[in-house]
């Protein structure tokens, strides 16, 4: 029975790793699905909800950018897809509370950018990011 | 009178001793946060790795697109020079000799004709630039003892900025490697145009080589594979400082303590012998005080 072993690793930390039967993420080319035996792949990631099926049932995670690669070994019969994310969570272990802070933070940010008129691209940037990541995880974890 | 001495002297025991407690524990905390950095240093591994095998295969797979993006260039006008340190001080040659080998190689690359745009992390480095008349185009403190990867894209998205803007041709990071608990050095390398790591090839397999597929083409995804990269490199070196200082710290304040304990036992014996010389100076008095009453007898 081949296998599908899935890594998920931040810089930070590796945040799960094990035998999956699929893994559903999203690439800049739109949702994928990656089963056993894929074939070898390189690809991105687009901020988004990454779910990862196996025996137990289906597990899923919120990850804000990255990258993604497969790798098969067909003598072992064992496919490895690692996920390299520079942030990422269990969708359960978000902090609704914090988000919601996170949201209004970065919408004062952008108001308050929006009413100076001065633009800073950084700064405007940094905003959107933050306001784009903490909306991404309360859809989430709605 | 002689006992003036000894109480100066007991006034200094007391200073060493409490210098001897400071030291001692700026030590324990040093050693008990090597622990840390080391195991925040292995928890990157993986994604480093990870990083430096994605990397690999693209540009294995299109060599000419990632021309821009690999390989040193032949010839460097504008360099940006990161420069990693400390906040604190009290860890030995950390910051300095850190701090000296990126003065080194600033004077280097302008003897050179180059342009430096010189960043740091660490308020000890800004303290040094300033003095030394250098300009630092833009400096970050208040993170170097528990790096997170939020700092970390920080200083890489202003890092990156030239060269994303074809600003500069080179990045260059000095900083200190944290080889084992045992061995530090300060190594300077350059980080883009990104070098390609051959180690990285070791877990692929080596009949699929050059069979991966890219999603999307790789010259898309090399674009921006090149500022996610740095923010790994720049992560895992701002890790790799931490770990050297407070393995720095540990050894200074080791020495400094060790340092105290040897002040104090000298000092110590100064002040036996001089409260002995006091004694001894008072029963002579003494002695011949009583001489000279029974001579009149």
């Amino acid at each position: 029975m081949p296998v599908l072993h899935v890594e998920i690793v931040t810089p930070e930390s590796s945040l799960w790793e094990g035998d999956a039967t699929a893994l559903i993420a999203r690439s800049s080319d739109g949702n994928f699905t990656i089963l056993p035996e894929h074939t070898a792949v390189i690809g991105d990631l687009v901020p988004g909800v990454l779910r990862v099926e196996t025996a137990e049932g289906e597990l899923s995670f919120v990850e804000h950018g990255g990258y993604f690669q497969v790798n098969t070994d067909h003598d072992a019969d064992a496919t490895t897809a690692t996920v390299l994310v520079g942030t990422a969570e269990r969708t359960s272990d978000i902090d609704v509370a914090r988000a919601e802070a996170a949201k209004a933070t970065a919408e004062a940010a952008l108001a308050a950018t929006n009413r100076e008129g001065d633009l800073d691209d950084a700064v405007l940037q940094s905003a959107r990011d933050a306001l784009a990541r903490a909306e991404l995880r309360l859809g989430a974890a709605k | 009178m002689a006992g003036g001495q000894e109480r100066i002297l007991r006034r200094r025991i007391k200073s060493v001793q409490a210098t001897r407690k400071i030291t001692k524990a700026m030590e324990l905390i040093a050693a008990s946060q090597i622990a840390r950095a080391q195991a925040r240093i292995a928890a990157n591994r993986p994604y480093r790795d990870g990083m430096a095998r994605v990397i690999y295969e693209a540009a294995k797979s299109d060599p000419r697109a990632a021309a821009k993006l690999l390989g040193t260039p032949d010839r460097v006008q504008n360099a940006v020079v990161l420069s990693i340190v400390g906040d604190r001080g009290l860890s030995g040659a950390y910051n300095s000799s850190v701090l000296r080998a990126t003065e080194r190689l600033v004077a280097q690359l302008k003897s050179d004709g180059t342009s430096v745009q010189l960043i740091t992390v660490g308020k000890k480095a800004l303290a040094y630039f300033r003095f030394r008349g250098l300009d630092v185009q833009q400096s970050f403190q208040g993170f170097s003892d528990r790096p997170t990867f939020s700092d970390a894209r920080e200083v890489a998205r202003v890092t990156a900025a030239p060269f994303v803007n074809g600003e500069a041709e080179q990045v260059i990071i000095v900083y200190n490697r944290f080889l084992s608990a045992a061995s530090q050095q300060v190594e300077s390398r350059q980080i883009l145009p990104i070098i390609v790591h051959e180690e990285a090839a070791v877990d692929t397999k080596k009949d699929l080589e050059g069979y991966t597929e890219f999603e999307p083409e790789v010259e898309q995804l090399l674009g921006e594979l090149g500022p996610k990269a740095i923010e790994s490199e720049i992560f895992t070196a701002l890790l790799e400082g931490a770990a050297s200082f407070h393995t720095s710290q540990q050894r200074a304040m080791a020495a400094a303590t060790d340092n105290a304990d040897e002040l104090g036992r000298s000092l110590t014996r100064i002040m036996n012998r001089a409260r002995q010389d006091a004694i001894t100076t008072e029963i002579m008095e003494i002695v011949s005080g009583a001489e000279a009453l029974r001579e009149r007898k």
